[in-house]
């Protein structure tokens, strides 16, 4: 029964999905679009999010889940943590990045090996959630599709090698920007990641120790602080 | 920049592989299982090599019936490696990602997983069981700190255990 229920959810959600889907626009000349994204998310000085990340791989019935924060302070941090089902702190600026693994209870730094690939992911993961795309063109192609109540931007890799591994990434967010909804990695064999935000708290102060990359603030600390912050 | 990232890590490991050919460090003879006959297990690994460290996400479907079928991704979801061990212990490396070689998966990610999981004995196992949800294997070339982070136990469906068409271990 409890199984059927999970099934009949994700076959609304899937609807629910492919109907917003399918009124949407390509639209022919994006770099208006762009432009308004950009400008708007200028004036943001930080980000506070929440993330479920779905993998769904053909290969197995349910959707391989995670969950955590992530968390972007100008001009350039990030704070991507994992909070379960393992916890796993990325912190990276424009300097270095930082790996925290928790393990019963003690955080350990890890010595990372090649350093400066994951610092360009986490530069990435900012730029797009700063709606700093004009710096992301020259990796990637970049194509938007609205409708009223949705605006997909659709970045394909120009690096064919690149592609044999990541399709698209497809940025989800309301029409008027005022989000990130979702952030869909699409691979070529059909299997994608999904993630979700939610609670976007925007110009949060962050606590002193949220960016550390030697004694990184607890994630319960900053919850409390942002949640807190009028 | 995910293939330079490959590239550069490929290079890392292979240069770590050159001295992984020999042995491993110990044979030592494996201890009790700590899993149910039937699950899903998610792991939580960190691998260190020549003194660097990876972090990497396990998902294990152990059935007692028709095998192990395991599927390893990088930190941010990208399969690395797809791998299947049928009852008599025979592997099938179904998908084998850069940084990863097919025949490193097999020799080394296969041999790992029949340490832990397999219900047969095993003799290349240099595995230490630090608490019932906490292992290390250490082999000359690198070292790989694992951590049970959920198990879901239950039968798993027989589609993720089917051999590949005319496929060969």
């Amino acid at each position: 029964m409890k199984k059927l229920f999970s099934i009949a959810l994700t076959l609304i959600a899937f609807t629910l999905f492919a109907a917003e889907d399918a009124s949407l626009q390509p639209v022919t000349n994006p770099k208006p679009i762009l432009q308004d994204l950009q400008q708007k998310m200028s004036s943001l000085k930080s980000v506070a999010l929440d993330f479920t990340q779905e993998r769904h791989l053909k290969l197995f019935t349910d959707p391989l889940k995670s969950e955590g924060v992530m968390l972007i302070g100008r001009p350039d941090l990030i704070r991507w943590e994992t909070t379960a089902p393992f916890q796993s702190i990325l912190l990276g600026d424009q300097k270095s990045v930082a790996q925290f693994e928790n393990n019963d209870g003690t955080w350990t730094k890890l010595k990372l090996g090649f350093p400066q690939m994951l610092k360009r992911v986490m530069e990435q993961m900012a730029l797009m959630n700063q709606g700093k795309l004009d710096a992301l063109t020259g990796d990637f192609t970049i194509s938007v599709a609205t409708n009223r109540s949705l605006a997909v931007l659709t970045l394909v890799p120009k690096d064919e090698n690149v592609r044999g591994m990541l399709a698209a990434l497809e940025v989800r967010m309301p029409s008027d920007f005022s989000a990130t909804r979702e952030v869909v990695m699409r691979e070529p064999g059909g299997d994608f990641t999904r993630i979700i935000f939610t609670r976007e708290r925007r110009n949060v102060t962050f606590p002193t120790g949220t960016f550390d990359q030697i004694k990184p603030l607890d994630v319960a600390a900053i919850r409390a602080a942002v949640t807190d912050a009028p | 920049m995910r293939r330079n990232f490959s590239i550069l890590l490929l290079v890392w490991l292979a240069a770590g592989c050159a001295t992984t050919e020999l042995p491993p460090t110990a044979n030592l003879p494996r201890p009790g299982p700590a899993f149910p006959a039937d699950a899903f297990i998610t792991q939580r690994g960190t691998l260190t090599v020549r003194g660097r460290q990876f972090t990497l996400n396990g998902y294990v479907a152990k059935s007692s019936a028709l095998g192990l079928r395991f599927i390893m991704t990088e930190n941010f979801g990208g399969v690395l490696a797809d791998v299947l061990v049928n009852p008599d212990g025979q592997v099938f490396v179904l998908q084998a990602k850069p940084p990863f070689r097919t025949a490193w998966v097999k020799n080394y990610i296969a041999a790992d997983l029949k340490c832990l999981f397999s219900d047969r004995a095993e003799t290349n196992c240099p595995m230490q069981t630090l608490s019932p949800t906490h292992f290390l294997i250490e082999r000359r070339s690198y070292k790989l700190d694992l951590r049970t982070v959920e198990t879901k136990p239950g039968p798993q469906p027989a589609e993720m255990f089917r051999e590949p068409r005319g496929g060969k271990p």
